[in-house]
């Protein structure tokens, strides 16, 4: 088996990157589009690495050790962002966010909506023994921050 | 007396300094005192003005430059002050006539909600032309000469609540402003053919070495300025309009500040007209026909501060007949330019205090002036009625007596000479001294139909005045009285001793154009003397037998005569032949232009404003709020730039 090329690692890296954009542009899950980006991302990190090893100099992995900063932090800032839109609208559908749009757009709507999202399966409960105490209806805002 | 030039900073200075205080403490702090800055600064720039007169005198001739205002070129304007013979007369006329005005104007504006207003305008007034005496060279004489017409305007707008009044002002400024047009020209004239300077000491010599035809040039356009500010015909119909300022004001406006500015002017620039007898002509023509002209109209108004309006003009008419007759063959320059200048000294004294004898007869009918409404005012108002007597004899040249009459004749000598046959232009000159004796018995008439009309026959009182009309306060009066004896005694302590003329020879004409004075002196002429006596008298006496005598016998005349009568009484319809002449297709053009901006102009406009728009509009779907579409776009972008750049 002959050993591993630059080639190969750029076709690793190609096929990184293209999942990532097809993920990235197919997908209206937010948390899911976020995910695509990072493996495009990585992609990129990965072709750096491999020029860096074939050139013989330390440019590209110093740039990815940048990346790889930046990207954790732009994974913090998005993650934040995503829970905070996810808490307006209960949702985490992409195309829910078209009100961003110039004021005379007409929307773009779904001709067949997604199915609704199945009710979470109810926990296995223990049967409560004993009298039940009296407990408060927990508020929606505590609710709100699992 | 004074050694230092810098002396001549707190002239214009003091005024101003009155002017900026009572502007910005007057309505908040000062109020009813708002006068004391103003009238404190004319006195003191008028006791200085005084202190320099005597310097002059005795020989002081102060230039001082402050800084360099601008540097264009190789010419320098410098704000720089100086003063000679003729700045010391104008000085002291300005700043001694300016304060007793103030001082009137105590008594007169008082509970006036613009008092402190008023005050500051007068006193930048008083500053403006100060200044514009002192200038030593073109352009501050013209910056000045701005701020005259830009206090003048603010002035007689004074009450600009008043439609008739901001239409007054409003007429004065622009119609003055068309006459500062040629000045400026010609300003900049001087630059390219006298210059390249433009101060005094370098243009004025080089005046007899230039070529005549461009000369004849600069002298006329400095002319059509002076005839814009000196209101001569055809730009004399904004000055019987000002009379809708305050009554200080007209007689600030006719006797000190403004209209002397233009004579001044003209006797600045006689080394230049001195050597263009072409433009002298035109001078004095203009000069004759304008005396002539506005003692025409003064015969039949009805409005006292009219007639003494049109009475200023035919009088400025004078003195640029006197200018315009220094003719450079006779060496007549130096006695012509006396004459007017000593004209202007007298009239200033004279017409200042009819115009504040008016300004009572206001005050006590209760805002009339209009003579057919009131009369026989004598016994009302005693000492207006004689200070007035005084200012009305000035004016129409009652023999010996009155200053009026020493200046005038000498302005009619002048012109009779410059007629003696074999000089240039002699049959011209010596009708313009016809018209000029003419125009005496006519001013004669008129000035003493207006007194007889206010002061003589049964008492009229306006209902405006109220119960009792009453004579004017102490405050009013003392100005009066001594603008009364200046008017009486100017004439005969200054004309025949002829201490005036020497003065200005001395300290001012024997330096600035020795080469247009004569070896020999001059001499009063007495048949003309008593030529200009007759008419004075005749006029006099017909006004008497006319409206005390035969009171009716004027008004049958003016029957007789419908059409000569309606001639003078609308001013020769010189208005309306203006209105229709100039003003009306001015206005047709500017609505024609403004329909052209409106739709033409402004549609290019609104078609640059309107094509980002259209683009943005285009463009406006690719916004759709769909975050993959945009990821697609980008990730079309980048692969068009990665082809462009594979394909290369």
């Amino acid at each position: 088996m002959s050993p591993l090329t630059l080639h190969d690692y750029l076709a690793v890296g190609a096929i990184l990157f293209g999942l990532g954009m097809v993920g990235f542009l197919a997908r209206r899950n937010l948390i899911i589009m976020f995910l695509s980006a990072e493996m495009m991302l990585q992609g990129v990190a990965l072709n750096l690495t491999a020029f860096a090893r074939y050139r013989g100099n330390l440019q590209g992995q110093a740039f990815v050790l940048f990346l790889l900063t930046v990207a954790a932090c732009e994974a913090a800032i998005a993650l934040a962002l995503i829970l905070m839109l996810f808490r307006r609208n209960r949702s985490l559908d992409v195309s829910l966010w078209q009100e961003l749009r110039e004021d005379d757009q007409p929307p773009n709507l779904d001709e067949e909506p997604l199915p609704p999202a199945p009710e979470p399966e109810p926990l296995p409960q223990l049967t409560p023994a004993g009298h039940e105490p009296v407990h408060a209806e927990p508020s929606h805002e505590e609710a709100s921050h699992v | 007396m004074f050694e230092d030039p810098r002396i001549l900073w707190f002239i214009p200075g003091l005024p101003l300094l009155a002017s900026v205080v009572t502007a910005f403490l007057g309505p908040r702090l000062l109020r009813d005192k708002s006068h004391w800055p103003c009238v404190l600064a004319v006195i003191a720039s008028c006791a200085l003005a005084i202190g320099v007169f005597a310097s002059v005198s005795s020989g002081f001739q102060g230039l001082h430059t402050s800084y360099t205002w601008f540097q264009t070129g190789d010419v320098d304007i410098g704000v720089s002050l100086r003063v000679d013979g003729l700045t010391a007369v104008m000085l002291v006329t300005v700043t001694f006539i300016g304060s007793w005005i103030a001082i009137y104007s105590i008594g007169y504006m008082h509970g006036d909600p613009g008092y402190p207003r008023y005050f500051a305008e007068i006193s930048l007034f008083v500053f403006a032309m100060t200044g514009l005496v002192l200038a030593d060279n073109f352009v501050l004489l013209y910056a000045f000469w701005e701020g005259v017409g830009l206090c003048s305007y603010l002035l007689v707008g004074y009450y600009f609540a008043k439609p008739s009044a901001a239409a007054a002002a409003r007429k004065a400024f622009l119609v003055t402003r068309l006459g500062d047009v040629g000045l400026l020209i010609g300003i900049l004239l001087i630059y390219t053919a006298l210059g390249p300077s433009l101060d005094y000491e370098s243009v004025m010599p080089r005046g007899q070495h230039a070529s005549p035809g461009v000369l004849c040039a600069v002298c006329l356009l400095l002319f059509t300025g002076a005839v814009g500010k000196s209101a001569q015909f055809p730009l004399h119909v904004w000055l019987p309009d000002a009379m809708e300022g305050p009554s200080p004001v007209s007689a600030l406006i006719h006797a000190a500040t403004m209209v002397t500015a233009g004579v001044y002017l003209v006797a600045r620039c006689t080394p230049l007209f001195g050597f263009s007898p072409s433009a002298q002509l035109v001078v004095a023509c203009i000069g004759g026909f304008t005396a002539f002209l506005a003692a025409l109209i003064a015969l039949t108004q009805t409005d006292l501060k009219r007639v003494l309006a049109y009475s200023t003009i035919s009088q400025l008419g004078y003195m640029f007949l006197a200018l315009g007759s220094g003719t450079s063959h006779e060496y007549l320059a130096g006695i012509a330019v006396a004459a007017a200048i000593f004209h202007l000294f007298t009239h200033a004294f004279f017409k200042a205090l009819l115009f504040l004898a008016a300004g009572s007869v206001m005050h006590a009918m209760g805002g009339v002036i209009d003579m057919r409404r009131i009369g026989g005012l004598r016994k009302v108002m005693p000492t207006t009625h004689w200070t007035f007597l005084c200012g009305a004899g000035a004016l129409s040249g009652f023999p010996i007596i009155f200053s009026g009459f020493w200046s005038k004749d000498e302005i009619l000598a002048v012109a009779f000479k410059a007629g003696q046959p074999g000089s240039f232009a002699n049959s011209i000159y010596i009708l313009l001294f016809l018209l000029g004796l003419v125009t005496a018995g006519l001013t004669a008439f008129y000035t003493f139909r207006a007194y007889f009309l206010t002061f003589w026959g049964p008492e009229r009182v306006p209902p405006e005045a109220g119960h009792h009309a009453h004579e004017s306060p102490p405050v009013m009066l003392v100005p009066l009285m001594v603008l009364a004896a200046g008017a009486v005694f100017a004439g005969i302590l200054l004309g025949p001793t002829g201490i005036f003329e020497h003065f200005l020879e001395v300290h001012w004409m024997q330096a600035a154009f020795p080469r247009l004075l004569p070896a020999t002196e001059h001499h009063g002429n007495l048949p003309l003397m008593v030529a200009s006596s007759l008419f004075a008298l005749g006029g006099i006496g017909l006004a008497w037998w006319l409206y005390v005598r035969r009171p009716a016998l004027a008004r049958e005349m003016a029957q007789a005569l419908p059409g000569a009568y309606e001639l003078s009484k609308n001013k020769f319809y010189l208005d309306e032949i203006f209105a229709a002449l100039v003003v009306r297709p001015l206005a047709g053009l500017a609505h024609f232009l403004r329909v052209f901006d409106q739709y033409i102009v402004d549609s290019f406009v609104d078609l640059t404003a309107h094509a980002p728009r259209w683009l943005g509009h285009l463009l406006r779907p690719v916004q759709n709020g769909l975050v993959q579409f945009y990821a697609l776009l980008m990730v079309l972008g980048l692969a068009g730039f990665l082809l462009s750049v594979l394909m290369r």
